[in-house]
Formats: structure tokens, sequence, C-alpha cells
């Protein structure tokens, strides 16, 4: 479809430059996106809808343009191309194609891991925060605007163009499916900010993981057509949690959303306990929302306590920490098997991170932080890996892939030094000095 | 920008394939396009199986409850360019028109089935929602035009083609990987609106939204050797519509479609919706004017 502009077109960039449309790559509730070449290579357009060009949204744009902000999680508007036929639209770098959209994931039509699916929330958790840190809210999370790399849970936060600075005016309050209830309903006093994009980074982690919306429940299923009224109550004036503990009337239909009770059964009690806050005190209390930390914790302890289940290979979920309560494979039904666990001791302020050693597992660089800024699950971040003997099967090591020497203290009290590229035999009540005050013991259990 | 009230020439038909039992395909063209009034196409295929033995009747319940849910929809529309709204109307679009699709045509499908139970099976045991659902199996494309917008949905297989004002064809719904022999998404499959395909257009120029659309069955694609046959076909329509007017298409239509349908032994049916020639030569006026500059 050719959209608003025709190839071929050409445009002034305010900085002087000049772009040619090279074709359109989609339409979305603001404006359409097309490729365009500039000086610079090529880069996406967005080009805002006549009723969308207001000179509100101009001043946004403007303003985050100029406020220049460098990271790699976000597409950020990077120049302003000011006014052809009565809309404007700004410049930002291309998709790259490894980034695919939430709801081809909820087709089905992506193949994904749990691990990736965490690591996913954990990093868009990340780039949330670090957005509310500078004290600007994003206004329009929701599934339309995350894209993630189903290899590897590397996200890309697109569409930037609401976020503005916390107490400014926005042209938009969201998708109602992703506001928060005291915005649906429209309260006077209540305004789109920090506090109302943690009820939507909640809605958009449960649909990441659970694959569905959690206040879309049996109550749902008699809304049929486009009926404002009946959204705002499903999201607004009555939003009720799907598994809300106290109240069962919207509970999941078990022919209906039979996903959602399957990935519910599937997660484990220290996401589900924050959901449930998210969306029973949280719906009520802005203040009682889950913290993006608080999100960063839980994700980041469940990342590490993925296993694999010996039958069948697939990934599932278990309670970080010692004992965790047992647990049947989500796939197979067979009871998992827990391999040993790696408690990694920070310095002060000590800070403890339980990993299971799982086949491959990894030990990254935030591992050995308290308080890491920015996780990292990439192999430039690896620090130590299980791996497999090559000439044994079956008998596992930890390789050190670090550029410390560590020493290794056997349950014998005999040591070792493992040098960057060496391997230590996993033996349970192996201890590890990392360096930098950094400890590791390995533990059966 | 001129948002005034536009009618479209249309034109449907439909032929049973040699040796079939009967049509298992549907279809509906309806509304002028106006704003109060949106133009709503739609084609469905039964699956026509055995184990589909009320297919038939499936897809033309997809067709009817379509036609209604978008019919409201377009209606809905009418204050897209309010501010928000159309952010809305795409995210309802785009993932709850599908669901709400789904339900009102298992509702279709089960009433029906509680209506019509066979005869023959007393004393066996009530099937699951699933199995008797199966029994209605279809496929379905659908579209809605209103001078604001045009919006189509697809689940399974089929074809949505699209001549744009400045000629081009497009095919928006087109998967990224053809389904392998007879096999298709269904309107029965456990959560189908999963594999509901939606191609969202807002339009902000009248005079550059499209100027065809067609919407066929499997039975016209399948008749020709290659896509590239089909999509002559549809540059072809496109050509004699220009050049005959929608009236002589319209007589010619059914023996096109007899002749599909010989070759590729299914039912093929066909709907089409032309945009009035005083728009078409508007646009390209536009264009000439802007190839001049």
């Amino acid at each position: 479809m050719s959209g608003m502009l025709d190839s071929g077109t050409r445009l002034a960039v305010d900085n002087g430059d000049e772009v040619e449309i090279i074709g359109m790559l989609g339409a979305g509730g603001q404006g359409e996106v097309y490729r365009v070449r500039t000086a610079a290579g090529e880069k996406a357009l967005k080009w805002y809808y006549p009723t969308c060009a207001t000179p509100e949204q101009e001043a946004i744009v403007q303003e985050l343009v100029e406020r220049d902000f460098d990271d790699d999680r976000f597409l950020w508007p990077e120049s302003f191309v000011p006014a052809h036929r009565g809309s404007f639209g700004y410049l930002m770098a291309l998709r790259p194609d490894r980034f695919k959209g939430l709801p081809d994931l909820f087709r089905r039509q992506l193949r994904t891991t749990p691990r990736a699916l965490l690591t996913a929330c954990l990093y868009t958790v990340e780039a949330y925060q670090a957005l509310h840190s500078r004290g600007i809210a994003y206004r329009d999370i929701s599934w339309g605007n995350v894209f993630f790399d189903p290899a590897t849970g590397d996200v890309l936060i697109c569409d930037n163009d609401n976020a503005v600075v916390e107490g400014d005016a926005s042209g938009i309050s969201g998708t109602m499916k992703f506001m928060a209830p005291e915005l649906v309903r429209g309260e006077p006093d209540a305004r789109p900010g920090t506090q109302s994009d943690l009820h939507s980074l909640a809605v958009l982690l449960f649909m990441l993981l659970m694959n569905h919306h959690p206040l879309e429940g049996r109550r749902e299923l008699g809304i049929h057509c486009f009926d404002e009224a009946a959204e705002k109550r499903l999201y607004g004036k009555e939003p009720l949690f799907v598994f809300d503990p106290a109240d069962t009337s919207n509970a999941p239909d078990p022919m209906e959303h039979a996903t959602v009770l399957a990935t519910w059964n599937a997660a484990v009690a220290k996401l589900q306990d924050l959901f449930v806050r998210s969306f029973t005190t949280g719906l009520r209390d802005p203040a009682s929302r889950v913290r993006e930390t608080e999100w960063r914790n839980a994700l980041r302890a469940v990342l590490d306590a993925v296993v694999e289940c010996a039958s069948c290979g697939r990934e599932n979920m278990t309670e970080p920490g010692e004992n965790p309560p047992p647990k049947a494979c989500w796939g197979c039904g067979a009871q998992l098997v827990l391999p040993p666990r790696l408690t990694v001791t920070t310095p002060p302020p000590r800070a403890q991170h339980d990993i299971r050693l799982r086949r491959a597992a990894r030990v990254q660089a935030h591992h050995l932080l308290p308080e890491p800024a920015r996780h990292d699950c990439s192999d430039g971040s690896l620090v130590a890996e299980l791996v497999e003997h090559p000439a044994k099967p079956g008998r596992f090591g930890i390789a050190n892939r670090s550029k410390e020497t560590w020493t290794g203290t056997r349950s014998d009290g005999s040591s070792q030094q493992i040098a960057p590229g060496q391997t230590v035999p996993l033996r349970s009540g192996l201890e590890l000095d990392l360096g930098g005050g950094v400890r590791a013991v390995v533990r059966a259990k | 920008m001129t948002l005034g009230v536009r009618r479209w020439d249309t034109m449907g038909e439909s032929v049973q394939g040699v040796g079939k039992r009967c049509n298992q395909d549907w279809w509906a063209c309806e509304g002028t396009g106006a704003g109060d009034e949106p133009l709503v196409l739609a084609v469905a295929d039964g699956h026509g199986s055995a184990v589909h033995a009320r297919s038939e009747l499936g897809a033309r319940f997809a067709v009817d409850r379509f036609v209604g849910l978008a019919a409201a929809f377009g209606r809905a529309a009418r204050d897209c360019h309010e501010r928000g709204s159309l952010a809305r109307l795409m995210a309802y679009a785009r993932d709850d028109f599908p669901r709400a699709l789904v339900q009102e045509w298992r509702s279709a499908a089960l009433g029906h089935w509680d209506r019509h139970r066979p005869v023959a099976d007393v004393g066996t045991p009530e099937p699951e929602a699933a199995e008797k659902l199966v029994l209605y199996g279809t496929t379905l494309v659908g579209a809605v035009v209103t001078p604001w917008l045009f919006v189509a949905w697809q689940i399974g297989d089929g074809d949505l083609a699209v001549i744009g004002h400045d000629g081009e064809l497009l095919r928006p719904l087109a998967p990224a990987e053809e389904d392998l022999g007879d096999e298709t998404e269904s309107l029965c499959g456990a959560q189908a609106w999963r594999a509901v395909r939606t191609h969202w257009a807002p339009l902000f120029d009248e005079a550059r939204g499209p100027r065809l659309v067609v919407l066929s069955t499997d039975g016209l694609s399948k008749s020709f050797a290659s896509a590239e046959g089909y999509r002559d076909f549809v540059v072809g329509l496109d050509d004699r519509l220009a050049a005959e007017g929608a009236d002589g298409v319209r007589a010619a239509l059914p023996e096109w479609l007899r002749q599909a349908s010989r070759y590729s032994g299914d039912d093929t049916t066909l709907v089409a919706a032309l945009r009035p020639g005083h728009l078409a030569l508007e646009a390209d006026h536009k264009s000439e004017q802007k190839t001049e500059s």
C-alpha cells in the first residue's frame, strides 16, 4: 500500500539533509513508517497521520530529538522532518530483522524459549527503568512497541515519540488494554506517568510470559463488538485479575483460555506473587504497584533457575534458591531433576545469586556485581560456563571464560589455580575465588 | 481532504466445483462504502472433506458473522479522526476483532449443532465442542472499506488482492510461506484467532485509496500454474474493468470462474469492488502533477 507518501518523494530534514522515500514498511495507530534513503545510509521515517500531526506532538518530537538519548535498547527519534502536505515526522534507525513483534509471538509464529522470554522481560524492565531514572515517562507501553530477538531475548523499544518528561503533557494516554485503571476511568487527578507506566509494564510482562492479558477472563467472553463502555468496565471500572485469589468470577475459561491456564502453571511463585500484587492491590492503589527493581530481582533470579527436563529437554522455570518445591515438566509431565547450584556471593553490599548448573549454564559479568546497572546475557560478558568433558560424556566442569585466574578449593581443602580458558571439574563443595572479592560455591541442592 | 460519501461498483459470483456434492463456498458484498454504510466484502471456503461434513454451513456462518461485525466496526470508525481513535481502532482490529469473530462463529456453529444433532447418536457420548466445530471447518477472507479506513482479515487460504491508486498490485495478507497442499488454517482450529492475519490501512486522501479490491477462495488461485498467473488475472481484471466497465465484467465473471473451477477442481468464488472512475482519475491527475513537478 502506498500510504501517504509515494516512493521517490524527497523531504527536507531539519538538520539540512534530505531523505528519499524508498517504500512503506507499515502503518500503525499514529502514523506510517517508511524506509528512506539518507546520506548516512537507509533509515526509518515515521510520518504522522494528519490528525496526529499536532503542534503538541511536534513539540514532543523536537524535545526528544534534542535530548539525543543514546541507548541501544531504544529506536529514538534522531532528526525532525518538518511539515510537508499537512504532516511531519522524524528519522530513526531501521529495526534489524532479528527483532520480532510480540503479536507474532502470540500467534505462535516464533520459536523461542522460556529463557529467552525471561531475558526479554528482564531487559524490558531495565530499559524502562533507564527511562524512568532520567525522569522520562514512556506513556505508551504496549505490545506494539516492544520487539525482541526470540533467540537471545534482546529487546528493542520503538515508537518512543510519546515519551515525555514527567509532568509534561503528552498527546496520548496509552492503549486501553495497557492503561492503568485510574486513567481508563478518566479520574480527574490521574495523569499518565511513571506510576501508570508500572501498571502497563506489569501487563506487558504478563503477556510476554503468559501469552494472555491479565484482565481478560470469563467476563471478556461476553464482549463481542467494539464497545467502549464494556472495555472501560473490563480495564478500568471493574478490573479483575484472571487469577485473583479472592474472586474467581473472572477466572480463565478452560476452552477459550487454555493457554494462560498452562502458562500460569508453568510459572513459579516468585513471579506469580508479583503478578497477583500487580493485579489485585496494584489495580486499586498505584503506590503499591511492583517497582522495576522488584521485577528485575525476581526475573534475574528465575532466569538463573531455569532447568531442562531430563526426559524431554524442554526448559522449565523452577523456584530460585535452596530446596525448591518439586515440580513437573510443563511439556511432558515428568518430575524435574534439579542439577547442582552455584552460589555466587559478591563483595559488600553483599548479594547472593543462585545459578542452577543446567547444561551450558553461564556465569555472566552481572553475577559478580551486587547491583548491576544492566544485565547482559551475551557472550561478550561471559565469565564462566558449564562444559561437558570432551572425552568423558556425563562429566562436567566449570570453564573459566574470564580474563582473571581463579583459585579453586575442593571440599578436602586442596586448591588449584584455574587460568583463563581452563576448566575445573564440577564437585559439590568446590569453592571458587573469582577475583575482586567474588566467591562461588557449588552445592548439591 | 475530501471525506464525502463515495460508492463502489461491486460484483460477486461463486461456482460449484465439478463433482462436488454442493458448493461449500459462501460470499457476501454489502454496503456502499459510505461512512454510515461501510462496504463489507467476504468469501469463505468450507473445507469440504468427510470430517468437515457441515463445512458449507460453516462457511456461511463465517461470512454472515463477519459481515455483522465488520459493518459495526466500520461504523465505529466514523469518528476515527478524533485524537487517539485510530490507535484504539487498530488495537481492536488487530487484537480483539479476530477473537470476537471466532467466538461468534463458534456460537453459530455450536448453536446449529444443538438444533441439528445427528439422528443416530442415541447412547453415544456427547462429543466435545472442539469435535463439533471440526464439522463446520472453514477459511475466511474479509474486508471493510469506509472513506477513512481499509481493513482486512484472513484465516486460512484464499486471496486478497488490491490495486492501489497508482496501479500497483499488492497482496497484503499473503502469508510468508504458502500452506502446503490442501492443509490450511481454519476457524475450527484451537485458538483460531491466533491464526488470523490483519491488514490495516487508514486513508487520509480519498484519491489515494485502493481502486480495486478482489477477494477470492483458493479455487481461483489454484487454477493457475503459478502465483504469477493469479497476479496476471487480477491485473487483467483491472484492465477490463477500465476498458469495459463493471457491467461487462459482471456478465463475463461466471464463465471465468467456471473455467478456473475446471482447472482447480474446486468451488471458486470471487467478490470485487471497484472504486468509481472519477476518483481514480483524480488520483492519476495528482500523480501526473507530481511527476511534472
